[in-house]
């Protein structure tokens, strides 16, 4: 692999502008050690380990199979070789260790590293660096990250008096090394912003900034934090991180990317922060949650984690290929997420710089590789397996339901046996007279599962209460299959629907068809527009001429035309049409099945029935069937009661009402199961899939095959963990697990204070960067394990901190040393997500809907833009906005359609949810200022904020500009402040009492609509005030 | 050069659009520079600062392309229809493609399926053209009239045989989501060259060849992990060109000018209070916006254009949102600094239906793919101007579905395809590499996706093997770790 050279040259393209900076910051300056003084302590794993994995490692590493020489730097047997009397290194003798003799060699030939690798040779400093740590003896330690954390004591401090708790005492010992100090608490206003957003992304209401500032409790903030960690939004601010890195998604996220129902996934996400479970419990039920003994619906909703990569059904694709990619995706993201580690390298070569050889990654890829699933998504939004997930409301509604069913049930049981009967005397069998059977009206027949757009409209209706409507340009289709109680067809039936064509609109062609196990059953009417089947067989029958427009005609075709001979059973209907606008309503058959009849006699009626049973259910059949005289009592008994139930005329009006209540209940009960959110879930295999090393990690190059295992660098599995996903997640969170631990603190000090301590959240491995405090992070990892994994103790110990309280005014000084405040010499102050700029905007205009969970939502966003790159077939082609309510919802529960992400997001630096991420870039763009200025719900903010000031405040420019300040900002604005929101205030009023249809179309942006008690050009002024406010940098920043 | 000149490149570097508006002290020059080695650093990547604000030694040697116009044919146009030109089929209508011939490669599962592989000879005409005498097809007579100015490569090759993994692949150097697109990487390496417009522009033309239509995906131009201020910025033709570019309804340009100089005053007052640099740039942010809000609107204006410009592009560049009328932004986007112009045209997924679908295809493009090289010429651009045409992936000798002599489609086909490139260091009158019989194997020079990719950097003076980030411990390239190499033959 060709590299290229992080470490720059001494003098590069930078020297002229150290030069600038060397009377700027000459602290810099020192950081450059002349070679000569005195050497002082050179740290292994900090400065010598990052040389040796970037410089050494691609030949001289992990990787078997392009290892130089034999030779391995990354072991200490390695390092220490003697080979041929020639001595790799000599602790305390640099010029006796070729380590540093080939460093330095003036042979091109000899010299490391070869010219030919890519790799840049080593600067002088470092070369230095070489020589000072084999001089001071050479001290080799294994890479920080694989082994546990030891919790460290704390370090001693001068200024005893700053620390609040133990956070703080690490901070400081630093801070002091480096001559730096601690920066002043921030105001009250500052702080209680900061902390709101950190511990629930939203802004403080002003209202509670007076009272936390005029809390005289000592402990005023303690009850600050906890009355936020308590909240419910703390779990959907929590939620937000955790999904980008889950890759969560409402799209599949390849191809069509159609829809995905995942967002139960979503809600158990911030359930469980809100609920404060335990790290490893919430690491388990996501990784395992379907494996553990009884797993709970809400398990097996966390193991849904396993399903949320992209997927595809794109045509010709091949199913192996895609079954690899998607296993790939798991491990990858389990070993970002959880282990820090870019464990990807090992698909197709031993890991370069880690100790991960692609066995290692093959035995991990056996984890994942038994889903019980079928690789491809088939487009589906409920890619099995899935579960549906009802709430505590739903489970009530249907138990009451059942009961009602099961009470209703008893009454016609004993209705029927107490029903007087006598058979008729001289009753003879007669011909049954045909029978309209009703089949579809308002609904389809219980458990039919529906295709297409099926879109039930009020009017027109032929019968009942409404009907459904086609609308196409082309050929469009909706159907369903899969009828519970399929239509059973007798000699002579004829088939029917009734539709309704658009005057306006007529289509070319309308076609029924029918489903008996085969779809090749169809009649149509009109111009022979769509090529299915065979024109002039039953598989495309032409039975008539459209009907009249603009009113109901009932299409009747008999059955045996479209090759449905007695005794085939209809299943599924569908409705085609090529262009136009119609609408279909009630369609069934007219049947001379007997058992759908009414009959005088028991006698005629089972001599009826025993030639053609039609759809009488299974037990009453084979009770007819039997030879009567072996019925026996209870037989015929039963047989009676049957038929007094559902064929005796003079019982007709008894039981009709009943079987109609049942019906109706019945199908509630469906509709509302089939309303039920699904959830895509793991599901094991009952035989796990076989694994092998994939050469070269194609699909096809099958190698050797490999176990189940956890990466062999790393502490065993415990004996006794079973071989699969739960076992892997158990290891996983073993306390003495290295990296668990590490990598969540890690994750959730970057979330408070902008970067981790680890910068590179998503690598711990050798190519990462080192810790900025590695003691603190040990302390902190072993402080998460040591609480039973707490998050909330986690949480509060950071924010809690006197490092956090700071204020984060940066002198000069303080930049110099500390440019981009690793080292905490003042409080964080970063840009706000894309998510808490846009929810702080709802907020402070009082417009944003507080609700927790449920489906995702569309709020507005510009016209076409998923149009531009949806597949025209996929059900997430055309955007079309969400309103009310549903638009001014938390941004976590914004649509997330991952090949177009929504804009306002992906401006502000979110991730397309592609692929696991665990930090996100902070940019500056002036797209980000376009979109603040002028988007929509910006601008619709805007004029709320202002609103509001004008409600709830003064009547005097200033206090309304000081509320509006104080809304957005917490703190009390400053005079120059007040005076240039007064200003601009005064300008546009001046200038819109001159035009003030251009106030009016100010106030039109956006779905809410201005309080009409109100001056519309003074409220509009104000709204150009409460843009500005939001556009402010104090404002789209944690201050 | 002079320390204020420095601090505005600087700001470019992380501002993607351009210098920002002086004025600011030499402490907070100080601070900026300071923050800007800072962030920089938080990508891991070589020390930053060129005047640019792309990486410094980049471009590693002289461009001879300053900018490129990428006209992606979305959905894997027919090469054998094309520029291809495979006489012998016209023998061997419907008879099997030999297995010597396929060798058992794979196939899509659309045909993997299919009894026979049965050879569809192209129904179009083919005839030598130019000087160079290069073989074009009747269905692109525009084109055709342009051999002697491009550089015709018939053996461009992947191995992606779907389309959502073979145009990631081709644009971003891997097949699975998440790794930056090819403009991206040029503007983290090149920066940018103006102070208005973005430095990397896509837009997405209509297409009349096939209504069900391939998917696109924002990740195309997106900055995979890169920042999102690389990602192409899409310039669409309705609403505002440019997202939210435009003032809320009732909101005159004073108001907004009032508006933004009572932010600048506010910000800056944050600025001396907080001291954080980031404020400045956020001011300079908002001064681009600003000079946007005119520059985009100028650039959209066709009114200036000459009638015998538009005619030249043909009837449909008066249509916003056609391929033609893209054309024409693009040359009005690269004639304005823009570094990297894409277009993504869709519609030519042709498994069915080649006669009736393809020649719309490539009446959508023909003419106005001439018009823009010509265009360029005139204008003493092409030479600067890298264009490139082409898509995913070709098209199967054999036919899907039912073969007639007046029907038949093709499948997706990895092994061989056409792509031009013209302009830009790119030799004119080239026809480079030769595929068999059948177009179905690469006989001689194959062109890997990646050597194109290879060839499109080093137009623009970067060396493909030195244009890496570290990213999860990998120093990841567009044209990742197997070796590619730019295609020498074609390149002037």
């Amino acid at each position: 692999m060709v590299s290229v050279c992080r470490f720059p040259p001494p003098s590069s393209a930078l020297g002229p502008l150290l030069g600038l900076l060397a009377w700027l910051a000459p602290a810099l300056q020192s950081a450059d050690r002349a070679a000569g003084a005195p050497s002082k302590p050179v740290d292994f794993a900090r400065e010598i380990r990052p040389i040796l994995s970037e410089k050494c490692l691609a030949c001289h590493g992990p990787d078997s199979k392009k290892r130089k020489a034999k030779l391995r730097l990354d072991v200490r047997e390695g390092v220490f070789r003697v080979e041929e009397g020639r001595a790799v290194t000599v602790p305390g003798k640099p010029e006796e260790s070729h380590l540093y003799l080939r460093l330095t060699s003036t042979d091109p030939s000899e010299r490391m590293p070869p010219e030919d690798s890519g790799k840049k040779p080593l600067s002088a400093e470092e070369v230095q660096r070489v020589r000072d740590w084999i001089a001071q003896g050479a001290a080799w330690k294994q890479h920080w990250a694989f082994e546990a954390p030891v919790r460290p004591a704390l370090p001693p401090v001068r200024n005893e008096a700053w620390p609040r708790n133990e956070v703080d005492r690490f901070i400081l010992a630093r801070l002091e090394k480096e001559g730096l100090e601690p920066s002043p608490e921030a105001d009250r206003p500052t702080i209680i912003r900061r902390v709101a957003f950190d511990l629930t992304g939203l802004p403080p209401e002003p209202e509670e900034v007076d009272a936390f500032v005029a809390d005289a409790r000592p402990d005023a903030y303690e009850h600050l934090v906890e009355r936020l960690l308590k909240s419910p939004h703390h779990g959907e601010h929590m939620a937000r991180f955790w999904l980008d890195a889950a890759r969560y998604g409402d799209t599949h996220g390849l191809h069509l990317d159609n829809l995905r129902v995942m967002w139960p996934y979503r809600d158990w996400v911030i359930e469980a922060f809100n609920a404060n479970m335990p790290y490893d419990r919430f690491a388990i039920e996501q990784l395992a949650g379907d494996l553990l003994p009884g797993a709970t619906l809400e398990q097996q909703v966390a193991s849904g984690f396993n399903r949320c990569h992209v997927t595809t059904s794109e045509g010709g694709v091949i199913e192996d290929e895609v079954y690899v990619r998607n296993v790939v995706d798991r491990v990858d993201t389990t070993g970002t997420l959880f282990l820090g580690m870019t464990v990807g390298c090992a698909v197709c070569h031993d890991h370069k710089y880690d100790p991960l050889s692609m066995k290692d990654y093959y035995s991990l890829f056996a984890l994942f590789n038994s889903l019980d699933e079928s690789p491809l998504d088939g487009n589906a939004a409920a890619h099995a397996p899935v579960v549906r997930v009802p709430t505590r409301e739903v489970l009530a509604e249907i138990e009451g339901l059942r009961q009602q069913i099961a009470g209703v049930e008893r009454e016609v049981r004993e209705k029927a046996a107490g029903f007087p009967y006598a058979e008729p005397a001289g009753a003879a069998p007669r011909p049954p007279e045909p029978k309209e059977v009703v089949w579809i009206d308002d609904d389809l027949p219980e458990g039919s599962k529906p295709n297409g757009e099926w879109r039930w409209v009020e009017e027109p209706v032929a019968s009942g209460k409404r009907a459904h409507a086609g609308t196409a340009s082309g050929l469009a289709q909706h159907f369903f299959e899969g009828a519970k109680d399929p239509l059973a067809v007798a000699e002579g039936d004829a088939l029917f629907v009734h539709v309704w064509i658009d005057p306006k609109s007529p289509p070319k062609e309308v076609m029924l068809q029918w489903n008996d196990g085969s779809w090749e059953h169809r009649a149509y009417w009109g111009e022979n527009r769509i090529d299915w089947g065979q024109d002039g067989t039953p598989s495309r029958r032409r039975t008539g001429d459209l009907p009249e427009p603009g009113k109901w005609a009932r299409l009747e075709v008999p059955a045996a035309q479209v090759g449905l001979a007695a005794g085939a059973k209809v299943h599924g209907l569908a409705f085609t049409q090529f262009d136009g606008t119609l609408y279909w309503d009630r369609a069934g058959t007219v049947t001379r099945d007997p058992s759908r009849l009414g009959f005088e006699s028991f006698a005629a009626w089972k001599e009826a029935l025993r030639g053609a049973p039609g759809s009488l259910p299974q037990e009453v059949r084979a009770l007819l069937e039997h030879d009567p005289s072996k019925r026996g009592e209870d037989g015929e008994r039963r047989l009676r009661e049957h038929f007094i139930e559902h064929a005796y005329a003079p019982a007709r009006a008894l039981f009709e009402p009943l079987h109609v209540r049942l019906a109706e209940a019945r199908k509630r009960v469906e509709a509302i199961e089939r309303e039920l959110p699904t959830t895509l879930v793991s599901k094991e295999r009952a035989e796990p899939r076989p694994s092998y090393v994939l050469k070269r990690g194609q699909y096809d190059q099958r190698g050797e095959p490999v176990e189940r295992a956890t990466p062999a660098f790393l502490p065993p599995m415990e004996e006794g963990l079973p071989k699969d996903r739960l076992g892997f997640a158990r290891w996983l969170v073993d306390p003495a697990h290295p990296l668990t631990a590490r990598v969540a603190v890690n994750r959730l000090w970057s979330q408070v204070f902008g970067t981790g301590i680890v910068r590179t959240s998503e690598d711990f491995g050798s190519q990462g960067e080192p810790p900025v405090h590695p003691e603190l992070l040990d302390w902190l990892a072993t402080e998460l394990a040591g609480t039973g994994w707490d998050v909330k103790v986690l949480l509060r110990k950071l924010v809690l901190s006197a490092a956090y309280r700071q204020s984060s005014r940066v002198t000069p000084d303080r930049l110099a040393k500390d440019p981009e405040n690793r080292l905490l010499s003042r409080g964080p102050r970063f840009r706000l997500d894309a998510e808490m700029i846009r929810d702080q905007a709802l907020a402070v205009g009082g417009l944003l809907v507080r609700a927790i969970g449920g489906p995702s939502v569309k709020p507005p966003q510009p016209a076409g833009l998923w149009e531009a790159v949806g597949y025209t077939g996929s059900n997430t082609a055309r955007f079309a906005p969400d309103s009310g309510d549903k638009v001014r919802r938390r941004s976590l529960y914004t649509f997330w359609k991952r090949t177009a992400p929504p804009p306002q997001m992906a401006t502000f630096d979110a991730p397309s949810r592609e692929a696991c991420r665990v930090r996100r870039e902070r940019t500056n763009t002036p797209l980000q200022a376009l979109q603040l200025m002028n988007e929509e719900q910006q601008v619709e903010a805007a004029r709320n904020l202002a609103q509001r000031a004008l409600v709830e405040s003064g009547a005097t420019p200033r206090e309304r500009a000081a509320r509006m300040f104080r809304l957005a900002a917490a703190r009390p604005p400053d005079p120059e402040d007040l005076a240039d929101m007064v200003g601009l205030y005064e300008a546009q009023i001046a200038e819109l009492r001159k035009s003030p249809e251009a106030a009016k179309a100010l106030l039109g942006v956006g779905e809410t609509k201005p309080d009409p008690a109100l001056d519309p050009v003074e409220l509009a002024a104000w709204t150009m005030v409460g843009s500005l406010v939001l556009n402010l940098d104090e404002v789209v920043n944690k201050g | 050069m002079d320390p204020i000149q420095e601090r505005c490149t600087l700001e470019t570097r992380r501002h993607f659009f351009g210098r920002a508006a002086g004025g600011l002290g030499l402490a907070a020059l100080g601070t900026i520079l300071l923050e800007e080695a800072a962030t920089r650093r938080a990508h891991g990547a070589q020390e930053p600062v060129t005047a640019t604000g792309g990486l410094p030694g980049l471009p590693h040697f002289k461009p001879k392309a300053k900018r490129a116009i990428y006209l992606f044919m979305n959905g894997g146009p027919a090469q054998q229809d094309l520029f291809d030109h495979k006489p012998l089929m016209a023998d061997l209508f419907d008879k099997d493609l030999p297995e010597s011939v396929r060798m058992g490669q794979r196939l899509t599962t659309m045909t993997s399926g299919q009894k026979r592989f049965p050879v569809a000879p192209s129904m179009y005409k083919f005839q030598k053209h130019g000087k160079c005498g290069a073989w074009v097809s009747e269905l692109l007579p525009w084109t055709a009239r342009m051999v002697d100015d491009i550089a015709i490569v018939k053996t461009v090759h992947t191995e992606a045989i779907n389309h959502d993994p073979a145009v990631t692949y081709i644009q971003t150097g891997s097949q699975i989501p998440g790794r930056p697109s090819l403009g991206a990487w040029i503007s983290y390496g090149l920066g940018t060259e103006n102070s208005t417009l973005p430095t990397f522009v896509v837009m997405t033309p209509s297409w009349t060849g096939r209504k069900e239509a391939q998917a696109i995906y924002n990740r195309l131009w997106g900055s995979g992990f890169l920042p999102s201020k690389l990602a192409g910025v899409y310039l669409r033709s309705q609403g505002d060109p440019v997202l939210f570019l435009k003032d809320p309804p009732g909101v005159s340009p004073e108001a907004r000018r009032r508006m933004l100089d009572a932010l600048a005053r506010m910000n800056r007052r944050l600025y001396d209070k907080v001291g954080d640099p980031e404020t400045n740039a956020r001011i300079a942010q908002y001064e681009m916006a600003f000079r946007m809000q005119s520059s985009v609107p100028e650039l959209t204006d066709l009114s200036g254009e000459p009638e015998h410009v538009l005619e030249l592009y043909g009837p449909d560049v008066r249509k916003p949102g056609t391929f033609a009328y893209s054309c024409l932004m693009a040359r009005r986007l690269v004639e304005r600094g823009v570094r990297l112009v894409q277009l993504f045209h869709r519609g030519w997924d042709q498994h069915f239906n080649i006669p009736s679908d393809l020649p719309n295809q490539c009446r959508d493009v023909d003419q106005a793919c001439y018009a823009l090289v010509q265009d360029l010429k005139a204008r003493g651009l092409l030479d600067e101007t890298l264009v490139l045409w082409g898509g995913e992936f070709g098209r199967t000798v054999y036919c899907q579905g039912g073969l007639s002599r007046t029907n038949y489609g093709r499948d997706h086909h990895p092994r061989c395809f056409t792509m031009w490139l013209a302009g830009g260091g790119v030799k004119g009158g080239v026809v480079h590499g030769e595929t068999d019989d059948f177009s179905y194997n690469v006989v001689r020079d194959p062109v890997h996706i990646r050597d194109l990719n290879a060839t499109i950097l080093h137009c623009l003076g970067i060396d493909h093997q030195k244009l890496s980030v570290k990213h999860q411990g990998l120093d990841v390239r567009l044209t990742g770790v197997e070796p590619a190499s730019p295609v020498w033959p074609i390149l002037g």
